[in-house]
Formats: structure tokens, C-alpha cells, sequence
């Protein structure tokens, strides 16, 4: 998974330059998509909520998507390798203005498991691999 | 295709914070664990989640021109890094809230992140209140 992170580059850029960028990724998302390479993508709108507490008993506004952490948009990849992906990434058209692309591998199941390799694995033996299946694009 | 608003009724959840299961005894962690899935699949039954996916804890960071900066990351043991998230197909943002609040990870410090799927880049979004038709594509 790509998780696209700082969504106020384009703050600057004239019309122009803005064209020839946005022109670039669309470009650049239509080869890989020919590809077969994209499982789902979306981009983020600029607000949320943040859901903290037991019982998720606070809620907040957030996060603020004008910082470079902020999450933008993101993409599901199919990727042959971690370098294929972050081949992919490093050929992402908008990394000259300022955003990160977080490369993250997708798993099976919860990782929990391997951290406590003592708890049962009844929730994800066998189903696991259709319990956690890619969204739609 | 968007008339009155850019936002669907897509909303995607980002599980944040990776240690919750720190301190727990592997019988809570078990629990939590099955809670997890039983709610996940009790929302993909509902017709209500439409995919989701744990992420392994690490991996890269790419920036930079040509993305010629590739750093470890994000850090594998945080409060802000991204665990795994759920895609949501739900009639509003409140239904996203609720549905967010019954994580059985929140009890145990994780936390939530509720993100609307936008049908627009905010980027072109914002490019056509910049220059109203200027823009090829961007009312595509």
C-alpha cells in the first residue's frame, strides 16, 4: 500500500505548472493501472474525525491536512517485491514538490501474531486470506 | 458527477498506533484479536465494509526528486503509525463515526482516523477554484 503524505504541494505552482503536474500523475497512474499494477486508489478528502478512548468517547476534528504527515490519498498496489513498490513510489510524478510516499506491505493477517506466536490462530487460519481482501476501486 | 459535493459515502478508517497490545495478557490480546475480526466481519456481512487490511509494521519512506531519499520507516513502534485501515460504505460521516467508536482496539489506546473517500483530488478541487476552466481534466 502507498500512502501519499503532505497534500498542499501544489500551494505556488501557476496554472501552468499545476496542469503539466497533475497531467503527469494522471499519466503516470494510467501506465500503471495498464499494468494491472492497481488494486484501488483513492484520494482522501481534507477533513476527518480522530476517535480516541474506550469506547471511542472522543471525537476531534482531524487530522490537519495542510502538515506533511497528513495522508492525501493512497494506493494498492500489486507489487512483485518491496523494491518493486518502492520503485513505483520513487517514479510517483509529485515527489519534486514536496510530498512522501509511504511504502507499506500489505499482510495476510494481523501482525499481532507475530509478536505473540502463543496465541491461537483459529480467527485467521484458513479464512484469513479472504478475511482481508483489497477494497474496490 | 459531483454537483453538490465532492465526498461519496466511502469513508476509509486508519487504524493508528501499533503497541496497544503492550502489558495485555495473551488471553486479552486473544480477545481483542477475535473481537477485531468478528466485528470485521460482521460489517463486510452488512454489506457496510467493503475491504480492509492489516499492514506489516514497517517499511519505506520515499521523497525527494525522483524519490532519491528511501529511509526506514514509519517507526515500528509508535502512537501515530498506520496499523491497517477498513474501507467503509456507509450513509454518512456520522454512521462512519459510530462504526469507528466500536473498534476493540480504543479501549487499549489505539486510535481511529475517519477519512472521507473523495470522488476529486482536493488538488484539482482546489485548482478549479484557482482558475474556473483552465484546468483540462479537471472536471473529468
Amino acid at each position: 500500500m502507498l500512502l501519499f503524505r503532505g497534500g498542499h504541494w501544489d500551494r505556488g505552482l501557476s496554472t501552468d505548472e499545476l496542469q503539466h503536474a497533475m497531467d503527469k500523475v494522471m499519466t503516470w497512474f494510467g501506465r500503471l493501472n495498464e499494468r494491472g499494477k492497481i488494486k484501488g486508489a483513492q484520494p482522501l478528502s481534507g477533513h476527518g474525525r480522530v476517535i480516541s478512548g474506550t469506547d471511542g468517547r472522543f471525537v476531534v476534528d482531524g487530522p490537519f491536512t495542510e502538515t506533511k504527515e497528513a495522508v492525501g490519498g493512497y494506493l494498492v498496489l500489486q507489487a512483485d517485491s518491496l523494491d518493486d513498490a518502492i520503485g513505483v513510489a520513487q517514479s510517483m510524478p509529485t515527489l519534486r514538490y514536496g510530498i512522501s510516499v509511504e511504502v507499506r506491505p500489505i499482510l495476510a493477517q494481523c501482525p499481532i501474531f507475530q509478536r505473540h506466536p502463543e496465541l491461537v490462530r483459529r480467527a485467521t487460519d484458513g479464512a484469513g486470506e479472504q478475511l482481508w481482501v483489497a477494497a474496490a476501486a | 458527477m459531483s454537483t453538490s459535493s465532492e465526498t461519496t459515502a466511502d469513508y476509509l478508517l486508519l487504524f493508528r498506533g501499533n503497541i496497544w497490545d503492550r502489558g495485555l495478557s495473551p488471553a486479552q490480546i486473544q480477545k481483542v484479536v477475535a473481537d477485531w475480526m468478528a466485528w470485521f466481519e460482521r460489517l463486510k456481512t452488512e454489506g457496510k465494509c467493503l475491504g480492509g487490511h492489516p499492514l506489516e509494521e514497517e517499511g519505506k519512506v520515499v521523497s525527494g526528486k525522483q524519490g532519491r531519499m528511501v529511509a526506514d520507516g514509519p517507526f515500528a513502534e509508535s502512537k501515530e503509525a498506520i496499523g491497517g485501515y477498513f474501507y467503509l460504505h456507509v450513509a454518512d460521516e456520522n454512521e462512519a463515526i459510530e462504526i469507528a467508536r466500536q473498534c476493540p482496539g480504543l479501549e487499549y489506546g489505539a486510535v481511529v482516523e475517519v477519512r472521507s473517500v473523495a470522488d476529486v483530488c482536493s488538488i484539482k478541487q482546489r485548482a478549479m477554484e484557482y482558475s474556473p476552466g483552465q484546468l483540462a481534466g479537471a472536471t473529468a
